[in-house]
């Protein structure tokens, strides 16, 4: 006699047994196929980010590099701040006028206007201190000419840093590509925290003079602060290996330490 | 109570030896009548061998029950393992002897002889292989003398190869091979065997697609494609009394192919 409901069941298992390793076969095929396009999405996008990196190390490196410095190309900033410095420290003291009587002297020092002399700081002299002739007795009013009244008066640097002087020296790279102003742009916007315009005016620079140290510097501390460390260090790599700056292999240690982030 | 539609077919598929239910189909007829005709030639032993199920003993009853209308033939179903026993009953059955003494090789070779019957009576053994070496020795030397045509069915396996070879190979002068059915042969097979019965509503329920599953379940063995169709068959029964509505008319259900074939151990679930 035939057990009609056991046979069912038994067929019911049959058939999940027979049906399984087709299901397992789909399901492996389904992970390999879904595996394989995660992967080749993964290369492409990795492959993509190479070559943008590639495309700008070569960019970098199509950038003449430095050859030794020749006194013809020598860059020269003007006007010089150590200069200005000097000129700060200096005292202004009266000019010994020793053919002048006295009495015609009584002219303060301090209402002449102090003209910056360009004249290299090496070739100032300290003028010798000399207490100043007694002055006669309706001058004596007068107060003493005071160091710092006459450096307040005479060194008042207005550093106008606005956007539209920003905007005018850009203009004015533009128009003259002086890598100077390049230089200025940069490191501006470096100070600034804008490390992209940074970036882009470092290059600029380089592309008009590629031996200025510190415009690669700036150039790769920028990218440093964009995050493009490895291409940092590539760029300060073939720097060195061009120039052999010390203030290149610097910067180079002290990203590679970590000291600089 | 209505007689149920699937009875009648599920009684067609017992595993029952009947020449009555021998069904043509090509391949076999082919056989059929090079073994005929074989057994007209002074031939002295004739193997008829192949694999479980694939029809030797219907084509042993087949032509025990075709031949025996014109000439002595003597069909052995069973296995007589006894060596005297077995001549015994060839001498009794051919020749009309029954010795009282033990029947020896040379004794039933005398009746033979002096007998000297105008044909060459005809011996049927079914199942060869289960035969002991030293009476199929025996069996050579009668076929040898030309006392008897023997016509035997073995099956082959490679331990029956090596009897096959050591016993027959050099004397055996016709050898027919049969081969299991392919899904056509078993379509036409079931088909004529149920319309022989005048099952037609059935038969007509056989599609390529149930006789594909069948072959493919019974690897063409005709004793395995009847026990499964015997088992689907009262499956159909069981249906017909207690679900008739789950039964289809225009075609037989794979399902119960496969739940036929569980019960009937052609599928270990």
């Amino acid at each position: 006699m035939l057990d009609i409901k056991r046979l069912e069941r038994r067929w019911l298992k049959y058939k999940i047994k027979s049906f399984l390793p087709h299901f397992i076969a789909l399901f492996a095929v389904l992970s390999l196929l879904i595996g394989i396009s995660l992967w080749f999405n993964t290369e492409k996008s990795a492959d993509h980010n190479r070559t943008d990196t590639e495309k700008n190390i070569v960019s970098l490196t199509k950038v003449p590099l430095p050859t030794p410095i020749s006194d013809h190309n020598k860059t020269v900033l003007e006007p010089s701040m150590e200069f200005v410095q000097t000129f700060q420290d200096q005292y202004v003291a009266p000019e010994p006028e020793s053919k002048t009587p006295p009495a015609e002297v009584p002219v303060p020092a301090v209402n002449k206007p102090v003209r910056p002399v360009p004249v290299p700081p090496k070739t100032l002299h300290m003028p010798e201190y000399t207490p100043p002739p007694e002055a006669p007795a309706g001058l004596k009013a007068v107060p003493a000419v005071s160091r710092t009244v006459t450096n307040d008066k005479s060194l008042s640097i207005n550093r106008n840093e606005s956007k539209l002087d920003i905007e005018d020296l850009q203009r004015r790279f533009k128009e003259t590509s002086n890598a100077n102003l390049g230089l200025f742009i940069a490191r501006y916007y470096y100070d600034h925290g804008d490390f992209n315009e940074a970036y882009n005016y470092a290059l600029k620079t380089n592309n008009v003079n590629n031996r200025i140290d510190e415009s690669w510097i700036l150039f790769s501390k920028s990218l440093v602060k964009l995050g493009k460390t490895d291409q940092a260090k590539k760029t300060l790599q073939l720097y060195i290996s061009q120039s052999n700056s010390d203030a290149a292999r610097g910067l180079l240690d002290a990203i590679e330490k970590g000291n600089f982030k | 109570m209505e007689p149920s539609l699937f009875s009648k077919p599920r009684d067609l598929f017992l595993d029952i030896v009947n020449p009555r239910d021998y069904v043509q189909i090509d391949s076999v007829s082919h056989m059929y009548q090079s073994l005929k005709n074989s057994v007209q030639k002074p031939l002295k032993m004739i193997l008829l061998y192949g694999r479980p199920g694939t029809g030797k003993s219907m084509l042993l009853h087949k032509l025990h029950h075709d031949l025996s209308k014109h000439q002595k033939v003597l069909m052995v179903s069973t296995p007589i393992v006894d060596e005297d026993d077995f001549l015994r009953v060839i001498a009794q059955n051919i020749f009309g002897h029954s010795p009282r003494e033990v029947m020896t090789l040379n004794r039933f070779l005398e009746i033979s002889s002096a007998l000297s019957l105008r044909d060459t009576p005809i011996v049927l053994l079914d199942e060869a292989q289960l035969y002991s070496p030293s009476l199929m020795e025996k069996i050579r030397l009668i076929s040898d003398a030309r006392a008897i045509k023997f016509v035997i069915t073995l099956h082959k396996t490679d331990k029956e190869d090596i009897i096959a070879k050591e016993h027959f190979q050099t004397r055996i002068w016709e050898s027919i091979e049969l081969q299991n059915a392919s899904a056509e042969e078993l379509k036409i097979y079931v088909q004529k065997k149920l319309l022989k019965a005048n099952c037609f509503d059935v038969a007509n329920m056989f599609n390529d697609k149930n006789m594909k599953l069948i072959a493919a379940l019974t690897k063409g063995n005709y004793r395995e494609t009847n026990k499964l169709l015997f088992s689907l068959f009262s499956l159909y029964c069981w249906y017909e009394e207690n679900h008739p509505a789950r039964i289809q008319y225009n075609a037989i259900r794979p399902k119960w192919i496969e739940m036929a074939a569980i019960h009937t151990g052609l599928i270990h679930a």
